[in-house]
């Protein structure tokens, strides 16, 4: 006991230090989303009442459209992370694997594509998706089918390059071996790369269901209806605006929201440390 | 599965997908077409092509992997980044925002004036001789009339049924509108000049009253001016997307039309104090912005990985609540922040028992700026120093110690080198998505505070991404036009810094 506090107490006190810094701010959405009085204050450490009042809320106030905020963030999230990581890994096993004219000049153009920040783009995607919608009211500007195209072009990027340094690093033996038993370049994709780099695709694309869940501003500049938002900009609403301040079912709404975020998250942690995703700060 | 890749049953599901997709995208090219959205249009048409070359026949493999994926960036990155382009060339902002055919329309509808004594007339819409027309109540003077857009007919006061104001409901030869007919009548009747007496006509003032008006602007297609009927004075294009006066040229008859002006935007930026100086101000505090966030959650998360360095009691427990931090969605924390810097009633100020007006102070909402994003940010460091600090190889420590040097010694001369250039590519990578954290400004502070009273948009906290999203978006002027030309300026400071980087990553040697 005393070598432990002579030795490693620094380490424990700056450890404890931090994480009191890393939990006052979930500590207080817990308590907030179980008080009753909808405010995001600091009363007492230790909760006096514990109500549902708020989870309640979310699920039973008409003029609150929770779930369907939940239904459209999963589906636009989880559409993107599936179809932009096989779109993207096609494109990536393509740039790694096969020959062709102007691949070198093709990775630097997509290595100057892919730092390009969607967001410095807004004014020319929103022009442009209106002018869609002039034509095609169902998949221009105000649409969950636009807003899920635009998260699809602007993951493409990033993808494509993520996935390429990761089918740089598989050996080319096991393909090649493929061709040579007269596979076409489809079918070794289909029947090689893929179920060999299934646990990587997974990884990316969860990665990409984490951003694009996280993305708030095109989701709040595309979309209008209150029905038709996401989680991310329909929970904004409660305490910016309309709801005026309303953070009891905010926190509640958020907690929902994270729990399953945090624990992909958490599954995830190694693959972020090794450098599978170096370069790419989560937003 | 294979059978889905080879074989009769792949090419018929082929011809059937392709042809699907390009049925509709077809489709949609149609109606942009129609639309007259012909860049967009024969994008559509191009796709379909492409589409169609590259899956029904063998002229390429390697496309057959890239078309969907060049398609959509093209179409959502590389289209609108050329977008960006071609409006930063424009003058393309309120009141510059339709093309010169709608606008020269609008000003025609607008160029008009009520006659000096402000006649105006009840009216009830309907239809003369199956044409447009009103019936008109000169109730003062107990006069009625029919006008359409080329005839005024008279009526006798006895041929006419009243309501119970007095005004005309019913004519001979005059129909009504029924409700229906009313909903759809916006766009038809609006637009009519109903006949009154010499150059004076009556415009529509909503669906029930009329006001005696005359053109003022009349159009001269030939020589493509505007000229005032009353004074005679003359109206030029201005080359900026005005009308303006010949004599005055800040005389400019609203609205314009987006116009090119080429580098003006760009040389705004230099040139003019107003666009200058906020812009050089926010530009500032972004550079110092990114660089404190980078020093913080890096020194914080250095330190950490430090002290948990060595296996000691509770390391799991502490690892998995420092981690939370980065894995709860951020628009979520950053917005719990922002209530907790309340000053009544933030868990903050409670805390401390402070009373400090965070987010009014320019210098607290820049600390308050900091902070959330050290929470945001020092897990991501964390975890990223760990892995580097157990990469290091002991031996050198060892022989460092075996030297002599003592524990700080070996810190700085040996471990943070070390760690500085395995980490300075991810540090630089840090900064870069720092300098366009949208996000956490905008959730946070809004850029605030800002001086209300001098009317500039730009806050103490903005950084040039937000400025640029207020320039575009905000409740004053929108100026898309120089939004984008900063824009433009953003991404090739940051893809400058980023390419910087690789390449002392080496990343772009290993092309070929």
């Amino acid at each position: 006991m005393k070598k432990w506090l002579r030795h490693d107490s620094w380490r424990h006190i700056i450890a404890i230090f931090v994480c009191l810094f890393a939990l006052f701010p979930l500590y207080l959405v817990v308590i907030s989303s179980f008080a009753s009085s909808g405010s995001l204050q600091l009363t007492s450490f230790i909760p006096r009442e514990i109500s549902f009042k708020n989870y309640r809320l979310l699920f039973n106030d008409p003029t609150i459209p929770y779930l369907s905020w939940v239904q459209n963030s999963l589906i636009i999230a989880g559409s993107v992370a599936v179809l932009s990581v096989i779109i993207g890994s096609a494109s990536a096993f393509a740039f790694s694997r096969l020959k062709f004219k102007g691949r070198k000049q093709g990775i630097q153009l997509l290595l100057l594509v892919q730092m390009f920040p969607a967001i410095l783009a807004i004014s020319a995607l929103y022009v442009i998706m209106e002018r869609v919608y002039s034509f095609a009211p169902s998949i221009g500007l105000g649409t969950r089918a636009g807003l899920l195209l635009v998260y699809l072009g602007g993951a493409m990027g990033v993808n494509i390059w993520l996935l390429k340094g990761f089918v740089d690093s598989i050996p080319a033996e096991l393909d090649e071996a493929a061709k040579i038993d007269g596979a076409s370049e489809v079918q070794t994709f289909w029947l090689i790369f893929v179920p060999l780099a299934a646990p990587v695709l997974a990884v990316v694309s969860l990665l990409s269901f984490i951003g694009t869940f996280n993305e708030f501003i095109l989701a709040r500049l595309f979309l209008v209806d209150m029905e038709s938002r996401t989680v991310a900009v329909g929970l904004q609403q409660f305490i910016g605006g309309q709801y005026s301040q309303n953070w009891g079912p905010f926190a509640a709404g958020s907690i929902l929201a994270s729990i399953p975020i945090v624990i992909i998250f958490l599954s995830l942690q190694k693959y972020i440390v090794s450098g599978l995703t170096a370069g790419s700060v989560k937003g | 599965m294979t059978y889905l890749i080879r074989g009769k049953v792949a090419l018929l599901l082929k011809i059937i997908i392709v042809g699907l997709a390009s049925a509709i995208l077809l489709m949609l090219a149609q109606s942009a077409f129609a639309q007259r959205e012909y860049v967009i249009s024969a994008f559509l048409a191009l796709t379909i092509l492409a589409l169609v070359l590259t899956y029904l026949t063998k002229i390429s493999i390697p496309l057959k992997f890239f078309i969907p994926g060049i398609l959509l960036l093209i179409a959502f990155v590389i289209g609108p980044i050329l977008y960006t382009v071609a409006m930063s060339g424009f003058n393309y902002k309120t009141g510059n925002i339709i093309s010169k055919e709608e606008a020269i329309v609008q000003v025609k509808i607008r160029g008009i004036e009520a006659d000096p004594a402000g006649t105006s007339f009840d009216i009830k819409l309907g239809t003369y001789d199956g044409k447009e027309a009103i019936l008109i109540s000169d109730i003062a003077n107990l006069k009625y009339f029919i006008s359409t857009a080329d005839s005024r007919i008279s009526v006798a006061a006895n041929d006419v049924t009243l309501n119970e104001y007095g005004v005309g409901i019913t004519a001979p030869n005059f129909t009504t509108l029924n409700d229906a007919q009313m909903a759809s009548a916006d766009k038809s009747y609006t637009k009519i000049k109903f006949q009154y007496e010499g150059e004076y006509f009556i415009a529509l003032e909503g669906f029930d009253a009329g006001i005696v008006t005359r053109q003022v602007l009349e159009y001269l297609p030939a020589t493509d001016e505007f000229r005032n009927l009353v004074n005679g004075s003359v109206y030029r294009d201005n080359g900026r997307g005005n009308y303006a006066l010949v004599d005055d040229q800040t005389a400019i008859l609203e609205p314009g039309w987006r116009a090119p002006i080429w580098f003006e935007n760009y040389s705004k930026i230099i040139t003019d104090p107003r666009v200058r100086e906020p812009l050089v101000r926010v530009f500032i505090w972004t550079v110092a912005f990114a660089f404190l966030t980078v020093f913080t959650t890096f020194a914080l998360g250095l330190l950490l990985a430090l002290a948990l360095n060595r296996p000691i009691f509770g390391r799991r427990i502490y690892r998995s609540i420092l981690v939370l931090p980065y894995a709860m969605p951020s628009v979520m924390s950053i917005l719990i922040w922002g209530g907790m810097f309340n000053t009544e009633f933030g868990a903050i100020n409670t805390l401390f028992g402070s009373d400090i007006a965070w987010f009014s102070d320019p210098n607290f909402a820049r600390v308050a700026v900091i902070l959330v994003n050290l929470w945001l940010g020092f897990p991501y460091f964390y975890l990223i120093s760990s892995g580097s600090l157990q990469a290091i190889p002991s031996e050198l420590l060892e022989a460092a110690a075996i030297d002599g040097a003592n524990p700080r010694q070996i810190f700085r001369k040996v471990t943070l080198p070390l760690l500085l250039q395995i980490l300075s590519p991810l540090l630089i990578a840090s900064f870069a998505f720092n300098f366009n954290n949208f996000n956490l400004i905008y959730l946070l502070t809004g850029g605030g505070p800002r001086n209300e009273l001098d009317g500039e948009i730009a806050g103490a906290t903005d950084i040039l991404i937000s400025y640029t999203y207020k320039i575009a978006f905000g409740t004053g002027t929108q100026d898309l036009g120089l939004a984008s030309a900063i824009s433009l300026i953003i991404f090739v400071l940051v893809a400058s810094i980023s390419l910087y980087s690789l390449k002392k990553s080496k990343v772009l040697e290993t092309f070929g």
